[in-house]
């Protein structure tokens, strides 16, 4: 019972300070409208080929319902950054001692952190939800409760991923540029602004990858949350639910271990 | 009656470097209790085995009669540590700050609340409860960890420099609180400083360097035991002083140049120093036995102070906004 109102406690505190932190909600509501309303709207025009001079779509939907899912996850993914900042904060500003000699257990603690930083992530993640009228992507209550589910699965992973990150940072110089070269490169390479194997769409002639980009977009675990995502919002998806939901659960749960196995070292 | 905190033979090393070597201390119940030494002496990691943050390499510690090794957990419940370094949350209020301490520490909500506005109350802070702590001062924030420590009804209190950084008027106040807490809740406390003026009011101190406990008494008996009224003499020329150096050879406990330090006592002796010499020195000061001159006599030097550190430039960098830079 006190281990639930130590977790609780925990959670509540990095609720308290994501909301107070204005940086943070800028950022949250800066990224979606760049990238569905400038990038998708801008770009819907080129994500269709011309075949026989019929225009077709490379995927069946247009590019800002195609991006709009990754985009979720994007905003997500900074989320989690900010966390991992938030517990190198705690560690170097003395915050963390007063945890760490509370009679809370070490996994307790963890968990509080990671429930914080992943309700945090989700509400970033609904901040772009909030614009599928202007994506043209139709919401469902079900579909929601889908993705909610699938949000809460990639937050509470992208969240570990974050303190684990934090285990291995001392400082925060270079924090910024070290984020971005985690969270850009995961962000391309996870199938979110472009098809990952046009062998699967009507257009599988008019664009062709390179062999690296393919194995390398395979091998990124956001390109299954992405496709996850992507299958409850607009319906449409590249892999087998089984393997989108195996490698979404997995991950949250690899991570979290690895990051709680850290944390029993500090 | 079982003594709150009990160490035996604790040895602790860091690499090469022994921190603690092989000291055993008891603390009672309901003392005030003074860790002195200089930095580095090895006061913190003391106070860190203690608060369960560091395992000794050899010997025991007990607090409440838990030992601080085998069972953690039960042993954190039982006290209340205030760090040297701070360690509050800036973007909560002074409120949010005790109310998390409360519930991280399983204490129910009414009690928590009582506690709260008891805690704030004793050290003054109830005016600024909605306050954000970064808003506060330094001494201000001091007080508040004090209070928090108290949240939970700790039965011991650890304070590892809890003066430090502050003005001499905020470490005044900080002492009369800590007097108040342990007179009033029959609390027991453990206070490190390197301010020797402050261990003056603690019930029985120990002074510890280099990782070992040099001596262990009330601030009476160390003195009675240790220390040496002093008489500090400059003569005119270098001459005189070498020649009255003879003279009191067996009292002498410094000589340098025209600068002799005689071990002294009482006013007969100056007087009679006076009579003899004093046409022919420059200054002349007694310094009366002090815990100064214990330390003095213990560790054959002063104590001394350090320069700002790798984690307050890291501090200093934060306060610039370094968190925003994701």
């Amino acid at each position: 019972m006190s281990v639930l109102a130590g977790i609780h406690a925990i959670w509540l505190r990095e609720l308290k300070r994501s909301l107070r932190d204005r940086g943070q909600f800028i950022g949250g509501v800066s990224r979606p409208i760049l990238w569905v309303l400038i990038m998708g709207i801008g770009l819907n025009p080129y994500f269709r080929g011309e075949v026989y001079g019929e225009v077709r779509y490379v995927v069946p939907f247009t590019f800002i319902q195609f991006i709009f899912p990754a985009v979720i996850a994007l905003n997500m993914l900074y989320t989690a950054v900010q966390s991992a900042v938030s517990v190198i904060w705690d560690r170097e500003f003395g915050f963390l001692r007063e945890i760490l000699v509370s009679p809370l257990d070490r996994w307790a603690v963890l968990l509080g952190k990671v429930l914080g930083g992943a309700t945090v992530a989700i509400m970033h993640g609904l901040l772009v939800v909030l614009l599928a009228p202007i994506a043209d992507v139709p919401l469902t209550p079900v579909r929601l409760l889908k993705g909610l589910g699938l949000m809460f699965v990639l937050a509470f992973g992208l969240t570990s991923l974050g303190m684990i990150i934090a285990n291995r940072m001392r400082t925060f110089e270079g924090f910024g540029v070290f984020a971005n070269a985690v969270i850009l490169p995961l962000y391309f390479t996870s199938s979110s602004i472009f098809p990952l194997d046009p062998s699967l769409t009507r257009a599988q002639m008019v664009v062709i990858f390179p062999e690296w980009l393919v194995t390398v977009v395979r091998l990124n675990p956001l390109t299954y949350a992405v496709d996850a995502l992507r299958g409850v919002f607009i319906n449409f998806h590249q892999f087998p639910w089984v393997t989108d939901l195996t490698v979404l659960f997995g991950l949250s749960l690899g991570c979290f271990l690895i990051a709680l196995w850290d944390f029993r070292r500090v | 009656m079982q003594p709150v905190v009990e160490v035996e033979n604790v040895t602790k090393r860091y690499g090469p470097t022994v921190a603690l070597n092989d000291v055993s201390l008891h603390i009672n119940s309901g003392e005030l209790f003074a860790l002195l030494g200089p930095n580095g002496a090895g006061k913190t990691t003391l106070v860190h085995i203690l608060c369960t943050i560091h395992a000794p390499d050899k010997g025991t510690a007990k607090v409440a009669g838990i030992d601080v090794v085998r069972h953690p957990r039960q042993a954190r419940s039982r006290i209340g540590v205030v760090f040297q370094d701070p360690s509050l949350d800036d973007r909560l209020t002074v409120y949010e700050n005790l109310d998390f301490h409360g519930r991280i520490y399983g204490v129910p909500r009414a009690v928590r609340e009582e506690r709260i506005a008891e805690m704030l109350a004793l050290v003054g802070l109830e005016e600024v409860r909605d306050r954000l702590v970064r808003t506060l001062s330094t001494g201000m924030k001091r007080r508040l960890e004090i209070a928090r420590a108290l949240v939970h009804q700790p039965k011991m209190l650890f304070l590892d420099e809890p003066t430090v950084g502050l003005d001499a008027q905020t470490r005044h106040k900080i002492w009369e609180y800590i007097r108040t807490l342990q007179q009033r809740h029959q609390l027991t406390v453990l206070v490190t400083t390197h301010y020797i003026e402050e261990v003056e009011q603690c019930d029985r101190v120990c002074i510890i360097d280099h990782g070992q406990v040099l001596a262990l008494d009330t601030p009476a008996a160390l003195k009675a035991r240790y220390g040496q009224e002093r008489l500090r003499v400059r003569f005119k020329d270098a001459g005189d002083a070498a020649a009255a150096a003879a003279q009191y050879a067996a009292r002498v406990l410094r000589h340098a140049g025209d600068e002799v330090d005689l071990a002294s006592e009482g006013e007969a002796f100056v007087e009679a120093f006076l009579s003899a010499h004093g046409t022919r020195i420059r200054a002349l000061s007694v310094e009366s036995v002090s815990l100064e001159s214990v330390f003095l006599s213990l560790t054959g030097r002063e104590i001394r102070d350090e320069a700002a550190g790798p984690r307050d430039q890291l501090r200093a960098f934060g306060r610039r906004g370094g968190e925003h830079t994701a």
